[in-house]
């Protein structure tokens, strides 16, 4: 039971197409870097899209209705994504996209000539609803019908790639674009600092030395297609989605469990889901965000999954940051793109093996092997977990 | 079919573990106030401090709807919301743009949409699928199909809910553009338990819903929708209708064409008043009328509450 | 009466949003994070760093340091004073 991806689509830290990206990657450049685009303190690190908000509005030919960062960067990604698809009274198509802040960018420049008493604009409001992200996307596009948005926090990007799939298996839809936006926000920004995770430094995932995350900022999405929508269109299947789960951690609002539960449920079942035994996954794209609490926490639920024969792992965080709802579907397009190219890319900054665990992630970037299938994971507040696998096969 | 085996509600109205609501229940009055049960017979002590109003009614609820449907855990989670948690993403926005140094986390912590099912995994240490839609006007009929895949996909009992919180602020923003709406603005919570298995406890059936985005033909599609369930406008016994500023004649213009028969009809953002998801509160409303009036066989509501979304939900009673 | 322990008492109770809580209710000695105590967790902790620096301008930069300090109304009181002298 698995689904076929045809079209990718992607803007983050490391660069505005699928094909920067992929050269980032390659080149192991991370995108990651003081702060110029955001008002913030000087010297903030972060993963920010280089590109304003005004070039994209020109690149993109928006007029000059509001329109926040989130739904811009989303809508760079689904065309690119979408490319040269048409519309068919014959192929029923829907929209998932995912976002945790929404239009929060436009609201801070709202809330500040507000609270200066400026003469503020009521109507920047109308793009602060995480819903109103995806319809601006699916209206440019000429998408009406099934648009939705899911908002899990940092799981948000999968669990839209695991509906998507869901909905074209149920025959609901015959093709749908899923994915994730997600904008640097003043909001999120502070938020992470009023926990004491956001690192000063730049991030180390599974790192020993770990002590936080960079946020950064992005969108990806996927398109995704049934037989009877590829007849049609005559696509190219580029990998499919061949497994999906989402659990509950059910154990601390913010805080992952020591035990890995959840995670290790996410994992065990999308490997089930997928039909693939632990030895036929290649690379794992994990969650890895760099704080002290999520890589520990991952690597208890990948050894209570693969026990001593752990596959070839990574975080990609440490090239793009974390964006948040964006994070599980720019790494669902970073594991296309492994298994399309049969590379596996590195975990920069890791030195040190986390002591409790003593795993040992990628380091530097692998070449020689084939990649067949990936697991990526995706972990968020309120201890929402998700795990997808692709392949090049179904 | 998918049957109704738990319904709560907590609204501006008298709702809360109170079965029959719909025959007694008046109009709202411009004062009227959310009306909310002791949430520590419902909500550990520990967690109830730092809830806001919709985590305080979403957990509630949910533990109320567990407790009537008389099972351990529901294998599923899933929360629809058009705004989120309001109260907590505007205490934390304003602290970042007021307050030099460290901030307090609680309220960015609460601000995230998955706040509800997050909160409800955590209140009954449930492990299954925890999901939550935002799509505005029809982030509950999303989150209701995303729950009837999961029954046909082999969950038994799945709690799906919606709810929403209203914030004074709300008021000045839709005086500021000019929204004149004919209802106030409220807050409120409806969660059900819906099962694959007929039991003795289902208020109704859900037979189908759908959520339609950016919709031009509105009439066109509820036909389509009826004609897909083979039913034709006639067969509805009620339909369930939000009426909101596009209204002619007691009835949204845009559905004058399909000839509804006024007597038919309810408003039901009269009783609810108006929040993004009070659809779910019109399920609750139109089960409780079900399973009161067994006359009542075939019930649509019909969310037009925002012009360009649609959202369509057909319960049929359980004996139909 | 200790007046830095009674304010921090109302200061936690305060932050903490302690519903049913009196400032009578916290020994000096009980365990802040206990369930024997007040039941507190890691946001809490969180809440209690900002609370030091709101009230009493101190800063702590690592989380580690607020788990020792915060032990006790009795160890919070004798943290702020020794940051303090």
């Amino acid at each position: 039971m698995s689904v076929r991806v045809t079209g990718i689509g992607i803007i983050s830290a490391i660069g505005l197409t699928v094909a920067e990206n992929l050269r980032s990657l390659k080149e192991s450049r991370s995108g990651i870097g003081p702060v110029q685009y955001l008002e913030e303190e000087e010297g903030l690190l972060v993963g920010e899209v280089k590109m304003s908000d005004q070039t994209l509005k020109n690149e993109l030919g928006i007029g000059s209705k509001a329109i926040s960062r989130t739904s811009l960067l989303g809508l760079k990604a689904a065309k690119e994504a979408w490319g040269e698809n048409q519309h068919s009274k014959k192929i029923r198509t829907g929209i998932i996209s995912s976002t945790s802040v929404g239009g929060m960018d436009r609201t801070e420049d709202f809330y500040k000539t507000y609270l200066a008493g400026t003469n503020p604009d009521y109507k920047l409001l109308k793009t602060h609803d995480s819903g109103n992200t995806t319809e601006r996307i699916a209206a440019e596009l000429g998408i009406s019908g099934y648009i939705n948005t899911l908002s899990t926090a940092c799981s948000s990007g999968a669990n839209a790639i695991m509906l998507g799939a869901r909905l074209l298996l149920s025959g609901k839809l015959d093709r749908v674009l899923v994915g994730g936006s997600d904008a640097l926000t003043k909001f999120t920004i502070n938020g992470f600092r009023s926990l004491m995770i956001y690192d000063d430094q730049w991030c180390r995932p599974f790192d020993e030395t770990r002590s936080g995350l960079n946020l950064g900022e992005g969108a990806a999405f996927l398109l995704l297609e049934n037989d009877s929508s590829i007849d049609i269109s005559g696509n190219k299947t580029i990998g499919y989605v061949n497994g999906w789960a989402n659990a509950a951690d059910a154990y601390h609002q913010t805080a992952s469990s020591p035990d890995g539960k959840g995670a290790t449920l996410a994992i065990t079942n999308a490997l089930e889901k997928s039909g693939f035994a632990l030895s036929d996954i290649s690379y794992i794209n994990a969650h890895g965000t760099g704080t002290k609490n999520n890589d520990l926490s991952e690597s208890v639920a990948l050894r209570n999954v693969f026990g001593e024969n752990i596959p070839s792992f990574s975080s990609t965080k440490s090239f793009t940051g974390h964006t948040l709802a964006a994070a599980g579907a720019i790494e669902a397009v970073f594991s296309i793109l492994a298994i399309q190219h049969d590379l596996i890319f590195p975990n920069l900054n890791y030195k040190i093996p986390i002591a409790e665990t003593g795993l040992e992630p990628v380091a530097s970037l692998q070449t020689e092997k084939p990649v067949k299938a990936v697991l990526s994971n995706s972990f968020g507040f309120g201890g929402n977990n998700s795990s997808l696998v692709f392949s090049n096969h179904d | 079919m998918y049957y109704i085996s738990a319904a709560s509600t907590i609204s501006h109205q008298p709702t809360f573990q109170n079965v029959g609501f719909s025959t007694h229940i008046e109009p709202l009055q411009e004062t009227s106030v959310l009306l909310t049960p002791d949430y520590k017979g419902f909500i550990d002590a520990g967690l109830l401090r730092r809830m806001s109003k919709i985590l305080r009614m979403s957990v509630a609820c949910a533990k109320d709807c567990i407790g009537q449907a008389g099972i351990d855990q529901p294998d599923a989670i899933i929360v629809g919301t058009g705004l989120g948690c309001l109260l907590d993403t505007e205490k934390f926005l304003n602290n970042v743009l007021t307050i030099e140094g460290l901030l307090p986390p609680t309220s960015f912590i609460q601000s995230t949409h998955n706040t509800m099912a997050g909160q409800i995994s955590l209140s009954i240490g449930n492990h299954g699928y925890n999901m939550t839609h935002t799509q505005n006007s029809i982030s509950f009929e999303n989150a209701l199909l995303d729950a009837m895949l999961l029954l046909e996909e082999g969950e038994r009992n799945v709690l799906i809910g919606a709810a929403d919180e209203a914030i004074d602020f709300l008021n000045v923003i839709s005086e500021k553009l000019h929204l004149q709406l004919q209802h106030s603005l409220t807050s409120g919570a409806s969660f059900f338990i819906l099962s694959k298995q007929k039991n003795d406890h289902a208020l109704a059936c859900v037979k189908d819903t759908q959520a339609i985005g950016l919709v031009n033909d509105v009439t066109g599609q509820i036909k389509d929708f009826l004609a897909g369930n083979e039913m034709k406008v006639q067969d509805l016994d009620l339909v369930l209708l939000p009426g909101t500023s596009h209204h002619s004649d007691g009835l949204p213009a845009s559905l004058a064409s399909l000839n509804l028969e006024e007597n038919k009809c309810v408003d039901y953002l009269r009783f609810s008043g108006i929040y993004p998801t009070a659809s779910a509160f019109a399920m609750h409303l139109a089960a409780d009328k079900m399973k009161a009036d067994k006359s009542l066989k075939n019930v649509l509501i019909c969310n037009t509450l925002i012009q360009s979304n649609l959202g369509l939900t057909l319960l049929q009673s359980v004996e139909a | 009466m200790d007046n830095l322990k009674e304010d921090l008492k109302k200061q936690i109770i305060e932050q903490l949003n302690l519903e049913d809580i009196t400032p009578t209710d916290i020994a000096d000695d009980a365990l802040l994070f206990d369930d024997g105590g007040l039941g507190l967790d890691s946001i809490d902790a969180l809440e209690l760093i900002v609370l030091l620096e709101k009230y009493h301008g101190i800063q702590v930069v690592n989380p580690e340091e607020g788990k020792v300090a915060f032990r006790s109304i009795d160890t919070m009181a004798e943290y702020i004073r020794k940051r303090k002298s």
